[in-house]
C-alpha cells in the first residue's frame, strides 16, 4: 500500500469539492477518485470524508439526495451547490496563490516563468 | 393548551429528525462498507477476507458517527442538556451534598453581597459630586463641636487669602422649620448657601438655575431653590414653577431653580427650600457677638494640592483667626481641622464598615473552603465513575465539560438562593441599623458584587471539582483508590484548619461585642423611662415670633395635658438623657461666688437643662439633698437650679452646696443652688457621665425662645392610649404644627441600636462560619473514618477495643481542632485591638469572653468529630475486613 500524506481538514474540502465539480456522486466514488486521480498517493479514510461531507453540505456548499447506484443500490450523492461552486473557485485561487509562493521560497520554480 | 400542543408536536419532529438523520448516516456508512467489499471481490479475495479488510480499513463505525454528529452547527447543545440532566440525576441521588453545597453557596453569596452592598457606599462609592476626591469641608473644631465649622466674622477673610483651595463655598449650620402658606400649607425645612455652593460641588439645578451673585447679596431679591421632593410632592412637577412666586413665612419668593432628584448636602441633612445665604460682610463683624452667622464651609482643592498640604497653607490664616476672633479661653481647645468630604460624611462608620466588610470575607473564605471540600470529597467519591466512563470511550473532554456543568449548576443555584438571601438580609439590615448609618436608606444590591461572588464561588467549585478529573491517570482510578487520594486529604484537613481558625476569630470578636452589647443594656441610668414619652413640637418662628407667644402656647399645653386621664407628671425640658444637648458649658465657664474662678478650658463638659418642676417627678430621679423646685418658684422670677452629684462633688468638695450661688459664662445671672439631684447617665450610653445643671425654667418670657422646649409627659396609662389624647389636645391649641411622640424607652433604645447592630451582625457572621467550619470538619473525620474502614477492622481483628477505635479517629478530629483553633486564637487576640473602640466595659483581650468562645468551638467541634467516630467505633470487624 502507497504511504498516504498526511491531509490538512481545509485540503480534503477542496479534493471534496473539486471532485464533486465532475457530477454527483457518493462517498465512496469520491474518495475512490481522490484515490485513482492522485496516482493513490492520496487516500481519504471514511474517519475524514463523511465528516467532512457532512460538513460541507451544513455549510451548503454541496447537497445530498438518495438515488440508485451503478449496481442499483440505494446510496446518497452528493452534488455542487451554486454558493459550493463559488467556494470552489476562490479556494482554487488562493490555493494557486499559496503553491506558486511556497515554490517560489523552495526555489522549485524558475522566476522568469512566474 | 394549544400551546403546550404544539410544542409537543416541536419536539416529536425534533426526536424524528434525529432518528431519521441517524439511520440515515448508518446507512451511508453501510454502503461504504459494502462498497468497499465488493471492490475487494472484484479485485478476487474470497468472501471472508474481503468483508475483514473492508471493516478494518473503515476503521471505528462509533466514532465516525460521532464526529459526523458533530459537524452539525450547535451539536455541542445537545451534549449540554445531556450533562445536565445527568448532573441533576446525581444531585438527587445525593441530596446531602447537593443541599450542603447550594447551602454553603447561598450563605457566602448572600452575605458579602448583602455587606458589601451597605459599605460600598460607606468605603468605596464616589460622592455624587463631580471629581468629589478634591471637595473637604474646612473650619474650626473643637471639643465640643468636632464638625469643622466658621462664623461670618472670619469666612470673608479666609475666602479671599487662602491659596490651597479652587473655592470655598459655605451653607447655613442647621435648617430651621419655615412654613409653606398657600391654599395648601406646609411646614418644610429651610436653609441657606451661598451663590457658589452648587458650583462648588459641580451640580446644576434639574431646572431653572443656580442663585446669581446678585440675589446673593443682603437686601437682594428674596428667590428661593426647592428641592426635587417638593417640586414632585407639592407641585406635581410643574415646569412652570419657575419663576412662580411661593409664601414662605408670609413673605413671597421667587422660586427660580429646582434641584436634582438624587442631590445630597454634603452634610447629609434634608431642606426643602433653600435662600441664598446673603451674608453682609461689614454687618457680620458685629453680628452674633461679633463672631457673625455660623456656617458650615466646604471647598475645593487645587489639582495637586493634599490635604496635608492644604492644612499648612491654612496655618497661617486660623493662627490670625485664632488671634483675632477667638477668645483667649477658648484658643487652647480650638484647631484646624480640613477632612475629605468622604471622611466628614462616614468617619464613625468607617471603622463598623471595615469590620463587617473583614468578617463577611472571612465567611467567604470559609464559604469557598467549604465549597472546595465537598467538590473534592464527591469527586474522590466518584473517581471510579469517572474512570468507568473514560474507559467506555468519554473522551476527557467530555469528562471535564461534566464536570463544569456540574459546578456551574450548583453556582447557579446557590447564586439564586444567594441573591434572594442577600435581599432578606439586606432587609433585615436596614430594619436593624441605627438611624446615623450614612446613605443605608439608599443601599440597594449590588450587581457587580453579587457576580464577583458568583463568580468567585464558581471557580471554587471548578477549580475543586475538576482536580480528579484533570490529574487522575485511568487505569489507577479504576484499580485502585487509596493512595492517590492521600495527599488530597491533606489539602482538605488544611482547609479545615483554615475553617476553623477564621471562625474561631469571627467567635471571639462577637463574643466581645456581645458581652460589651450586655454591659450597655445592663446598665442603671438612673431615671425611669417605663411610661414616661416626650412630645416635641416645633413651632413655625413666623407665627410664634416672640419667647411670650412660644411660652404661652407651651404653658397652655402642659395645662391642657395635665387634664387628660392616667398623667402623673407633665415637664417641660430642652431634652431628655441619656442623649440630648451636648450642652455649650464648660466646668470652667461657671462662676461660684466667693471662689477663685477655675482655669480656662478644665474640668470638661457640664450639661445644662433648662426645667420645670416635674422634670425630677416625671423621671423619677431622687434629689438627694435640698429641695425640689416647687411649682410656685416658676412665677418667682427668682433664679434657682439644682446641681447632679457628681458637679456637686467637683464644684463644693466637702461643702454643702444648697444655698450657694453660681454663674454661667454669658449670662449675668446668679443662680442659687436648691437641691443637688442623683447622677443621671446624660453622655449617652456609653460616654462617661457629665456633670449636670439644672436650671429652672421660669415663667418668663425671654428664656423660652432659645431653645426649643420639649414635653415630658409620665402617664400610668400605655402610651397606645394616651398618645391619641395627646395629639388631640394639641391640635386644639394649633391644628397645623407637626407632633413627634416617642417613648423614653424607644429613644433609650435606639441609642442602642449601633451596638446592637454590630453584635447582630458580627454574631450572624460568627454563627454562619462556625456552622460551615463544622460542616467541613464533620465531612473530613466522616471520609478519613469511611477509608480506614478496612483498617478498623483489621485493628478490631488484632484486638482493639472499641474505645480504641474511638480515640484514633476522634484524635484526628482533635489535631484539627487544636490546630485550628490554636491559630484562630493567635489571630483573634491578634486582631481585636481593632474592635477597642467599639468595645464598652470590657477589654479586647477580655480572658472570661475568649475562654467562653474557645469553649463553645471546642465542644460544637468535637461534636462534629464525635458523630463519624463513634459510627467508626460501631463498625462489624467482619463486615469492616470485606468492605471494598
Amino acid at each position: 500500500m502507497p504511504t498516504s500524506t498526511d491531509l490538512l481538514q481545509g485540503t480534503v474540502d477542496v479534493l471534496i469539492l473539486q471532485t464533486l465539480a465532475a457530477g454527483p456522486m457518493h462517498g465512496w466514488a469520491v474518495a475512490q477518485r481522490i484515490q485513482l486521480v492522485s496516482k493513490d498517493v492520496l487516500q481519504i479514510g471514511q474517519g475524514s470524508l463523511y465528516p467532512a461531507l457532512h460538513r460541507l453540505e451544513y455549510k451548503g456548499w454541496i447537497q445530498s439526495d438518495w438515488g440508485n447506484s451503478e449496481n442499483n443500490r440505494r446510496a446518497k450523492f452528493y452534488e455542487l451547490t451554486e454558493t459550493g461552486r463559488k467556494q470552489l473557485e476562490t479556494e482554487l485561487e488562493t490555493w494557486t496563490r499559496l503553491s506558486e509562493a511556497i515554490g517560489l521560497v523552495l526555489g522549485r520554480i524558475p522566476e522568469a516563468t512566474a | 393548551m394549544k400551546d403546550t400542543l404544539k410544542r409537543l408536536r416541536f419536539l416529536l419532529r425534533q426526536t424524528l429528525m434525529r432518528r431519521r438523520r441517524q439511520s440515515e448516516l448508518d446507512e451511508e456508512l453501510q454502503f461504504h462498507v459494502e462498497q468497499t467489499i465488493e471492490a475487494k471481490l472484484a479485485a478476487g479475495m474470497s468472501a471472508e477476507e474481503a468483508r475483514r479488510l473492508a471493516l478494518i480499513e473503515f476503521g471505528g463505525m462509533e466514532r465516525t458517527r460521532e464526529e459526523c454528529h458533530e459537524q452539525r452547527p450547535g451539536w455541542w447543545m445537545g451534549t449540554v442538556a445531556q450533562d445536565v440532566r445527568y448532573a441533576l440525576r446525581g444531585f438527587r441521588r445525593n441530596p446531602v451534598f447537593t443541599v450542603a453545597v447550594i447551602a454553603t453557596l447561598a450563605l457566602g453569596i448572600g452575605a458579602t453581597t448583602a455587606v458589601f452592598s451597605v459599605v460600598d457606599r460607606i468605603l468605596f462609592r464616589s460622592l455624587p459630586y463631580a471629581e468629589d476626591d478634591r471637595i473637604v469641608s474646612v473650619g474650626l473644631v473643637h471639643s465640643l463641636e468636632t464638625q469643622e465649622f466658621m462664623v461670618g466674622g472670619f469666612f470673608f477673610d479666609w475666602r479671599d487669602n487662602q491659596k490651597p483651595f479652587g473655592a470655598m463655598a459655605s451653607q447655613g449650620t442647621m435648617p430651621h422649620a419655615c412654613d409653606l402658606v398657600e391654599n395648601n400649607p406646609a411646614q418644610l425645612d429651610c436653609l441657606n448657601f451661598d451663590a457658589g455652593f452648587l458650583p462648588l460641588l459641580g451640580i446644576s439645578p434639574v431646572l431653572g438655575r443656580n442663585f446669581l451673585p446678585e440675589e446673593d447679596r443682603p437686601n437682594g431679591p428674596r428667590v428661593v431653590l426647592i428641592s426635587y421632593g417638593l417640586w414632585q410632592g407639592h407641585y406635581n412637577l410643574d415646569p412652570a414653577i419657575i419663576g412662580r412666586l411661593i409664601d414662605v413665612d408670609g413673605n413671597p419668593a421667587r422660586v427660580v431653580g429646582v434641584l436634582p432628584k438624587d442631590f445630597q448636602f454634603p452634610t447629609l441633612q434634608s431642606a426643602d427650600v433653600i435662600f441664598p445665604f446673603a451674608l453682609d460682610r461689614a454687618a457680620q463683624a458685629t453680628a452674633n457677638g461679633g463672631f457673625g452667622t455660623p456656617m458650615r464651609v466646604f471647598a475645593r482643592l487645587k489639582p495637586g494640592v493634599s490635604i496635608t498640604q492644604a492644612k499648612e497653607e491654612m496655618e497661617p490664616l486660623f493662627a490670625h483667626t485664632l488671634d483675632t476672633v477667638v477668645p483667649p479661653v477658648l484658643r487652647k481647645d480650638m484647631h484646624l481641622g480640613i477632612r475629605s468630604l468622604r471622611d466628614r460624611e462616614t468617619q464613625d462608620m468607617q471603622l463598623t464598615a471595615w469590620i463587617l466588610l473583614g468578617s463577611v470575607l472571612a465567611v467567604l473564605l470559609i464559604a469557598c473552603a467549604n465549597v472546595a471540600s465537598l467538590m473534592m470529597a464527591r469527586s474522590e467519591a466518584r473517581e471510579r465513575e469517572l474512570a468507568v466512563r473514560s474507559a467506555l470511550g468519554a473522551s476527557r473532554a467530555r469528562l471535564i465539560r461534566q464536570t463544569l456543568t456540574e459546578a456551574t449548576l450548583l453556582s447557579l443555584a446557590g447564586a439564586v438562593v444567594g441573591l434572594a438571601l442577600a435581599e432578606g438580609l439586606l432587609r433585615v439590615f436596614l430594619d436593624l441599623a441605627p438611624t446615623g448609618i450614612p446613605f443605608l436608606q439608599r443601599a440597594g444590591l449590588d450587581l457587580r458584587i453579587a457576580c464577583f461572588t458568583v463568580f468567585l464561588s464558581l471557580v471554587c467549585g471548578v477549580l475543586f471539582g475538576l482536580l480528579p478529573a484533570l490529574q487522575t491517570p485511568r487505569v489507577v482510578a479504576l484499580a485502585a483508590r487509596a493512595a492517590k487520594s492521600r495527599k488530597r486529604t491533606v489539602l482538605r484537613r488544611s482547609l479545615v484548619v483554615g475553617q476553623i481558625a477564621v471562625s474561631m476569630v469571627l467567635l471571639s470578636g462577637s463574643a466581645l461585642l456581645l458581652k460589651s452589647f450586655q454591659n450597655i443594656e445592663g446598665q442603671r441610668l438612673g431615671m425611669q423611662t417605663g411610661g414616661v414619652f416626650t412630645v416635641q413640637i416645633p413651632l413655625p418662628s413666623f407665627r410664634y415670633n416672640t419667647g411670650q407667644k412660644q411660652m404661652d402656647f407651651y404653658l397652655q399645653a402642659e395645662a391642657a395635658l395635665r387634664r387628660l386621664p392616667g398623667i402623673r407628671a407633665v415637664a417641660i425640658s430642652d431634652s431628655v438623657p441619656p442623649g440630648g444637648w451636648q450642652g455649650d458649658y464648660r466646668y470652667s465657664d461657671l462662676a461660684v461666688s466667693g471662689k477663685p474662678h477655675p482655669a480656662p478650658g478644665t474640668g470638661g463638659q457640664v450639661d445644662t437643662r433648662s426645667v420645670t418642676p416635674d422634670y425630677f417627678k416625671a423621671l423619677n430621679i431622687p434629689v438627694v439633698r435640698g429641695r425640689n423646685f416647687r411649682e410656685e418658684d416658676r412665677h418667682s422670677g427668682e433664679s434657682l437650679v439644682i446641681i447632679s452629684r457628681l458637679l456637686a462633688d467637683l464644684m463644693f468638695p466637702g461643702e454643702d452646696p444648697i444655698g450657694k450661688r453660681i454663674q454661667a459664662a454669658r449670662d449675668p445671672r446668679w443662680h442659687t443652688v436648691e437641691g443637688v439631684a442623683e447622677n443621671v447617665k446624660n453622655g449617652g450610653l456609653v460616654e462617661p457621665d457629665n456633670p449636670e445643671m439644672y436650671f429652672l425654667r421660669s415663667n418668663v418670657a425671654d428664656y423660652w425662645g432659645e431653645r426649643a422646649p420639649l414635653m415630658i409627659v409620665d402617664s400610668v396609662l400605655s402610651p397606645k392610649a394616651t398618645v391619641p389624647w395627646v395629639r388631640s389636645q394639641i391640635a386644639q391649641l394649633d391644628p397645623t404644627v407637626p407632633v413627634t411622640v416617642q417613648t423614653l424607652n424607644e429613644q433609650v433604645s435606639k441609642l442602642a441600636d449601633r451596638p446592637r447592630f454590630e453584635t447582630a451582625l458580627l454574631g450572624f457572621f460568627a454563627f454562619c462560619g462556625l456552622l460551615m467550619a463544622v460542616i467541613g470538619l464533620y465531612g473530613v473525620i466522616a471520609f478519613v473514618a469511611a477509608q480506614r474502614t478496612q483498617e478498623i477492622g483489621v485493628r478490631m481483628a488484632l484486638g482493639a477495643t472499641r474505645m480504641d477505635i474511638l480515640r484514633l479517629i476522634a484524635g484526628e478530629g482533635l489535631r484539627l481542632i487544636v490546630l485550628g483553633g490554636t491559630l484562630g486564637l493567635g489571630a483573634a487576640l491578634g486582631t481585636a485591638r481593632l474592635l477597642k473602640s467599639l468595645l464598652y466595659n470590657v477589654g479586647p483581650h477580655d480572658p472570661g469572653t475568649y475562654a467562653a468562645a474557645t469553649l463553645l468551638l471546642a465542644l460544637v467541634a468535637l461534636a462534629a468529630t464525635l458523630i463519624p467516630a463513634r459510627a467508626a467505633m460501631k463498625v462489624e470487624p467482619v463486615e469492616a475486613l470485606r468492605y471494598e
